[in-house]
């Protein structure tokens, strides 16, 4: 049963964290490679900030918003790029965030990370706060949920698609594409944040070789298995993705090939996102639209 | 103290010149197909460990002969990505294309890890004696990558300027389906710009593996280096890149003397942070840095 706790909680941060990405990528279409240091940024902080006596719930806020600083301040070099550019810069951000977490000793405890993280105080710590626990993750998930939900029907939400679909269209109706844009990051990044101070706080111990290249991997995964551009979907891939994460772990195999384990996944991971583009790129749940263009 | 510096202008030279190679590569396959190819890091990986199985039993090739089959096997490999998967998606939507070459990339670099495992791996030669020439110490992986590097810009020249070949490279990179009316044989383009790119990325990969050692890493550390170098040489631009690789490798290495060792790689990623910045279409970028 616990372990069942412990993979719902995983899930629902993953979702947090999928939906944080989806705004960007799925909605205002752009793509961001680098999203897990907002996702660090958030952690740290937040940890930070609890290690050194603030309460948690006010450590995971001032997470949230310094990722979300961090976004805005991000986005302004970085918005002037357009498309394939956009993506190596927030490739190249996320890379920079995980060496300053890995060098900045003396903040962030370089490769041996921060241990003893603590858990919001009223979920208590250990095994039998589990249920406590979820139930904080899945209130903070509703939260995300509904918030993107009702940014994405409203018409802001509606600009960010004429965005994503065609930008000199959008300027041509006279809007401030890159206040839109610029605004769709800081909101990814501010629940991104949320989730990375989340995983913080329920896993108590965060080092570097969290917020690497593999997570970007992960979570473009459970976006893009989903469906992009849906507000189920990343919920839905974070699951899938998670929970084939874990069943893994239940193949019986022999010790002696145990250390094939992980890069044979990952290979998976791998080829599921280019079969995904390949046969299916709209995701399981695919956006409703009239008609689509290509 | 002079010395001092002018060795770290020469590291920053040998650095550069490599770079360059896998960023030229890059910024073909860019020119040619408009898309940024996140899995040409795994070519130089690639490349490396190639030649090292061809280096080691039951093939116990020198390493001189082992990079013949490796570069061989690496164009096939770069051939059957873009047969599998580039192609396919050519004409979908531009982000498809990049997610898919992001999984490409984790799924080569992951086969990396399968077949060879993760530890620092090197050619295992003999240590050979550095030269000192006025007060600077050279290796001789230092003058074969630079060899190396200078004979392959040549041919790319000649090949680039005096062929037909190169003139219709040239044209689809200028306008792809212009170049198509007009009679260019679009197969024999595409294969030939994978086959640059990948040999670029494959001998890059095993002098750089020759000059310090090999992870299933190391094509994606050179691959922002080599985005640098693309940024800042401009869209596709194939010259561009090739100075541009130059200016981080010398400005990473001069740099060491002013900050710790440990943030040499910020360099690079501030020299792109500043770009975009000031510059976002390139310092010798002509027009276009929007797709």
């Amino acid at each position: 049963m616990d372990y069942l706790y412990h993979i719902l909680i995983v899930c629902l941060i993953y979702a947090v964290f999928a939906q944080s990405l989806n705004l960007e990528l799925g909605y205002a279409g752009l793509y961001n490679f680098g999203h897990i240091a907002f996702f660090g940024i958030g952690a740290y902080t937040s940890a930070l900030l609890s290690l050194s006596g603030v309460p948690v719930l006010l450590a995971m806020g001032i997470g949230a918003c310094l990722a979300a600083l961090a976004g805005a301040i991000f986005s302004l070099p970085a918005l002037r790029l357009s498309g394939d550019y956009f993506g190596v810069a927030t490739f190249v951000f996320a890379e920079m965030a995980h060496l300053f977490f890995l060098n900045q000793r003396d903040l962030t405890g370089g490769p041996m990370g921060l241990p003893n993280i603590p858990r919001p105080g009223f979920t208590g710590s250990g095994v039998e706060s589990l249920p406590y626990f979820l139930a904080f993750v899945l209130g903070g998930a509703l939260v995300t949920w509904a918030v993107l939900q009702r940014i994405t029907v409203s018409p802001f939400g509606r600009a960010l698609k004429v965005i994503r679909e065609d930008e000199f269209v959008a300027q041509a109706l006279g809007k401030h594409t890159f206040g839109f844009k610029t605004q769709a990051i800081v909101v990814g990044s501010f629940f991104a944040g949320s989730a990375g101070a989340l995983w913080a706080h329920y896993i108590t111990y965060i080092s570097p070789s969290d917020f690497s290249l593999q997570e970007t991997i992960l979570v473009l995964l459970c976006v893009v298995l989903g469906g992009k551009g849906t507000n189920w979907g990343p919920v839905l891939g974070a699951f899938a993705v998670v929970f084939f994460g874990e069943f893994v772990r239940f193949i019986p195999i022999p010790p002696e090939y145990t250390r094939f384990v992980a890069p044979a996944q990952g290979m998976a991971y791998g080829l599921i996102l280019i079969l995904m583009m390949l046969k299916r790129p709209q995701g399981i749940i695919p956006e409703g639209r009239r008609s689509r263009k290509c | 103290m002079t010395a001092y510096y002018a060795q770290l202008l020469a590291n920053g030279i040998f650095a550069g010149s490599v770079y360059a190679m896998f960023a030229v590569g890059l910024a073909m396959v860019y020119a040619v197909f408009k898309f940024i190819n996140f899995s040409h890091g795994e070519l130089i990986t690639w490349g490396a460990y190639l030649a090292l199985m061809f280096c080691s039993p039951p093939f116990s090739l020198p390493l001189y002969l082992a990079a013949v089959p490796a570069l061989a096997i690496t164009v096939v490999l770069a051939l059957a990505q873009d047969y599998l998967v580039y192609r396919p998606l050519r004409q979908s939507n531009p982000i498809a294309i990049l997610i898919a070459s992001i999984g490409l990339s984790y799924l080569m670099r992951n086969a990396v890890r399968l077949f060879w495992g993760s530890d620092l791996r090197t050619y295992e030669l003999p240590l050979s004696e550095g030269l000192v020439i006025m007060g600077i110490y050279i290796t001789k992986t230092q003058i074969l990558i630079m060899a190396a590097a200078l004979v392959f810009f040549v041919i790319l020249y000649l090949l680039l300027t005096r062929t037909m070949l190169g003139k219709s490279l040239r044209a689809v990179s200028d306008n792809m389906e212009l170049a198509d009316i007009m009679g260019i044989d679009m197969k024999k383009v595409t294969i030939t710009i994978w086959v640059l790119a990948a040999v670029f990325a494959g001998a890059g990969g095993i002098l750089v593996a020759l000059d310090t050692s090999m992870e299933p890493m190391l094509g994606m550390n050179s691959l922002i280096k080599a985005f640098a170098a693309v940024l800042l040489g401009g869209a596709g631009n194939i010259w561009g890149a090739l100075l541009g690789g130059m200016f981080i490798g010398i400005a990473e290495n001069l740099g060491m003397a002013f900050i710790s060792p440990d943030y040499k790689d910020f360099i690079a990623f501030a020299v792109i942070i500043i770009l975009l910045l000031f510059k976002p279409k390139g310092i010798f970028g002509i027009a276009g840095g929007v797709r």
